[in-house]
């Protein structure tokens, strides 16, 4: 009754959302609306995880209960395509965009405004709903945003930001962690901990993977690990029979002190991050004449016109993952396959993990492209381009140019790594002095 | 009949042994040790670790922040374009040296 009365909007900011609207007489007085109502402000509840933790899953599996239908989501992602929009599918709702967006200085400021832009439409009497999901990408810092959502955060400018301060409130942050991919993420990306360390509700996933009784001892001692992070979270199983995904979107009060000293840190840290001046930064730069290191993580895409062989694409698929492994940390995409050009795969890797694909009934929108985004640490976009036209193509000898190109990148992280080792251990044992740069 | 299969874990099986390992989470406590020893804080000193990544042109790749949080004083920092993972204890001590004329030192 309502879907065709659901409207749509698109606004061009950094982060942009989809949300669907409902109108204000029959749907304003759900019990969840009566629920905010009485605390006066729309709860806004953070969605977290590492790259390829489940978030769009768990997104999805909860936009679909009835009670969430007031719900507006704001989606961040980055990357050369904008595909998260594309993977999270509610109903007949459609289309959200987000755009690429520079992590540590715009993410914060644009929460803000894109909260500012749904109260100026709530205040219009054009949409109402109850809470905001904000779905982060994988790699995102949650202290800007936790900042700018916390009363005594980040200070207010103008007139927007106290508007987003009376209207809405942080409460919650639920941060996803994939069992399989856990443990590497914690010891290779600083992300990963501060996600899990701001978390007040941490959620296992991919544990129905886990069936033999060695895996069980490993995830006893993931939670192990995870409690050392962050001693307040409740740790939730996703597949037990009990879980109810709606309960980690239900308002609570979100307190950062409730959570240890390290987040309070990071929040105080953060706060000065923001209000650094900037042209110092640039004087300190020169002063110190430290080089940039080189880029580390890349992001790129491969967007092809024509439709792909299915047997071919997925020889491309494994073949990368099994020559990238863990540097290769994401890949996820929408393809178009010869004789079913009409219902798109959607495809998605995680390090080595190569995931069955799903088939969607019909494409999103009208791009009917296949496109894939890959996040990699190390790779370098050429070889692994080099290795999607080789393998379409049917190209063996192209195929292993590609894949020693490939190695060759992951061998660039291995030696890095083994070299750093190498300089502490020499450091600490001879306590040199004055090493330079460079 | 005598069972010989161990039980295998799906994580261990799934993870690869030759990954490179940043071994991030220890090397931040030794960031804060190492700051804590290059500044001689007192304990009432509060240090926080941060690693910032940005992927927009012109911003640092990869940099790592060290806040020194003094009672009652603003919060100092110190930016060092390296990550977590590469930072030595020379950078500290080269940071602050750099820092010491702002005070930090």
């Amino acid at each position: 009754m309502t879907s065709n009365r659901q409207k749509y909007y698109l606004l061009a900011y950094d982060l942009l959302y989809y949300y669907k609207s409902f109108p204000l007489d029959n749907d304003g007085e759900t019990a969840l609306s009566k629920n905010t109502a009485g605390r006066g402000k729309i709860p806004v509840f953070l969605l977290t995880g590492f790259l390829g933790a489940g978030k769009s899953t768990l997104l999805n599996h909860v936009l679909q209960q009835p009670a969430f239908g007031d719900t507006a989501v704001i989606i961040n992602e980055f990357g050369d395509v904008a595909l998260d929009h594309d993977l999270v599918r509610v109903g007949e709702s459609r289309i959200t965009r987000a755009t690429t967006g520079c992590l540590c200085c715009t993410l914060g400021s644009d929460v803000r405004s894109t909260l500012y832009e749904l109260q100026t439409m709530v205040d219009a009497g054009e949409v109402a709903f109850s809470r905001v999901v904000i779905e982060t990408t994988g790699l995102a810092d949650p202290a800007p945003v936790v900042n700018q959502l916390l009363p005594g955060g980040a200070a207010a400018f103008g007139l927007a930001d106290h508007i987003v301060a009376r209207n809405f409130e942080l409460a919650g942050i639920v941060t996803l962690v994939d069992i399989l991919t856990a443990e590497l993420a914690i010891e290779n990306q600083f992300e990963a901990s501060k996600q899990i360390a701001f978390a007040d509700r941490l959620v296992l996933t991919k544990t129905d993977l886990a069936r033999e009784p060695a895996t069980k001892t490993d995830i006893e001692r993931l939670r192990a690990q995870l409690s050392i992070i962050n001693p307040s979270a409740p740790i939730i199983d996703w597949r037990n029979s009990d879980f109810d995904a709606a309960e980690l979107f239900l308002p609570r009060r979100y307190r950062p002190t409730d959570l240890g000293d390290d987040v309070t840190l990071w929040l105080a840290l953060e706060g000065a991050i923001a209000s650094d001046n900037k042209i110092q930064a640039k004087q300190d730069d020169d002063k110190t004449r430290l080089t940039r290191h080189g880029a580390r993580i890349r992001t790129f895409a491969i967007v092809r016109d024509e439709p792909v062989e299915a047997a071919a694409f997925q020889q491309f698929l494994e073949l990368l993952s099994k020559s990238a492994g863990p540097s290769l940390l994401r890949v996820k995409g929408i393809i178009s396959v010869e004789g079913d050009p009409d219902r798109p795969r959607i495809v998605h890797a995680v390090q080595h993990v190569v995931y069955p694909h799903t088939v969607l009934e019909r494409w999103p929108d009208k791009d009917r492209r296949t496109r894939l985004v890959f996040i990699t640490d190390g790779i370098e976009p050429d070889p692994v381009k080099q290795l999607f036209e080789a393998s379409l193509n049917s190209r063996p000898a192209l195929i292993q140019r590609a894949l020693t190109g490939i190695r060759k990148d992951t061998m660039k992280v291995f030696r890095f790594v083994a070299i750093q080792g190498a300089r502490v251990w020499k450091l600490s044992a001879t306590n040199r002095q004055g090493r330079h740069h460079g | 009949m005598v069972d010989i299969t161990r039980p295998r874990s799906t994580i261990k099986a799934l993870a690869n042994p030759l990954a490179p390992r940043r071994g991030v989470p220890d090397k931040t406590r030794r960031i804060k040790e190492w700051t804590r020893e290059v500044l001689k804080l007192e304990p009432d000193v509060a240090v926080s670790v941060t690693e910032l990544a940005c992927r927009d042109e012109g911003c640092p790749d990869v940099e790592t922040v060290v806040g020194v949080m003094r009672p009652g004083k603003p919060i100092e920092t110190m930016r060092i374009h390296l990550p977590i993972s590469d930072i030595s204890k020379d950078d500290l001590n080269e940071i602050a040296a750099v820092h010491g004329g702002r005070g930090v030192a």
